[in-house]
């Protein structure tokens, strides 16, 4: 089994929209734009760095996964994270999402990423609701105060970005597959 | 290297052009202290080099800003190359150039890129709801400068991915 990514049904960021909806179009676009890029690959080949990084497709999408509900859930909105991240040590395992995701099937691992993504649109929206793209996070940064979202979702957008860079070249190595 | 620092609470302007420096920053660092032959080094299956997306990024902001956005043009090189004959010029030519003459052409685009968003962007401009001249790229009509800049950060920051993979298959420096 493998995951399965319908072309036809990528987001397209609108080209004349307000901030909201521009900023959620680019989000969606690169959410999908990744989804495409693991799909239609078995678990030994979501397995397969591109030497000499030690990335992966499969360790790219429980990395995913966890910023999903580690920016929108956890620091946005102050939400627990949410099973397999609960009770993993992050000091003695740092790579922990990165090293077991060759452990999970490929339907495992999509089924993993599309529940963050669900846990982190819900956020969004109520944050939005609240404060709008001024919405503050309820947990801080290291040293500049808290989050907006605003801030929040450009750097999820630039996140997504430069990990699908990644996954272009990771994914042209195992099957020859390229495209934006 | 010291890159754009991205204020956590801000406008939209001021975010967005913080995003947008930082990733500039960030892939001048990746395509730093390399000589010409790395530049042209790829990391196969892939043809992509360091050099050739310094050239390619370059055309890019260009077009965008200077071409779709303003209606003026490329600025040279790029203004007399025969597009439909060779769509990739930028990308193969540049192993020709050193890499003083690629930070060079990089940062003249991006400086006249900034020009373009300060007049727009300055208070009486037409601002990030203004439109686009050109108004038929892809048949979609005219691009809001709001999505243009939005599209430059994430056409960036993939590139940005692109180059940790390179660079790091080429002297095993890596970083965010």
């Amino acid at each position: 089994m493998t995951q399965t990514f319908d072309t036809s049904t990528r987001t397209e960021a609108p080209l004349r929209a307000d901030e909201v909806t521009a900023l959620r179009g680019f989000l969606d676009y690169h959410r999908d734009t990744f989804r495409w890029k693991c799909s239609g690959l078995t678990q030994q080949q979501l397995a397969q760095p591109h030497a000499p990084s030690t990335m992966t497709l499969g360790g790219l999408m429980k990395h995913l996964a966890l910023n999903e509900v580690g920016w929108f859930g956890h620091t946005l909105a102050g939400a627990a994270y949410p099973p397999p991240f609960t009770d993993i040590d992050w000091d003695a395992d740092p790579d922990w999402e990165w090293r077991t995701a060759a452990d999970d099937g490929p339907v495992e691992l999509r089924a993993l990423y599309d529940d963050c993504v669900r846990r982190a649109d819900a956020a969004i929206d109520q944050a939005l609701a609240r404060d709008g793209l001024d919405a503050r996070s309820a947990e801080p940064s290291s040293k500049d105060g808290p989050f907006s979202l605003r801030w929040i979702l450009l750097h999820m957008i630039e996140e997504y970005a430069r990990h699908n860079g990644h996954a272009d070249l990771i994914r042209e190595s195992i099957d020859g597959m390229t495209g934006e | 290297m010291e890159r754009t620092h991205r204020p956590v609470r801000a406008d939209e302007t001021t975010t967005l052009r913080a995003f947008l420096d930082y990733h500039r920053d960030t892939f001048r660092w990746k395509c730093s202290g390399l000589t010409q032959e790395q530049l042209a080094q790829p990391l196969p299956p892939s043809e992509m080099t360091l050099g050739g997306m310094m050239k390619h990024i370059a055309v890019v902001e260009q077009s965008w800003f200077e071409d779709d956005f303003m209606g003026r043009g490329l600025m040279p090189p790029y203004d007399t190359v025969d597009w439909d004959a060779d769509p990739d010029w930028e990308w193969h030519s540049a192993k020709d150039d050193t890499p003083e003459e690629l930070f060079a052409l990089l940062d003249e685009a991006r400086r006249r890129s900034d020009a373009v968003l300060d007049e727009a962007l300055a208070p009486g401009g037409v601002g990030l709801d203004g439109l686009s001249v050109a108004d038929e790229v892809d048949d979609r009509g005219r691009f809001s400068l709001r999505w243009i800049i939005l599209h430059m950060i994430e056409e960036y920051a993939r590139h940005n991915g692109h180059a940790d993979l390179i660079r790091e298959s080429i002297d095993g420096s890596t970083g965010q």
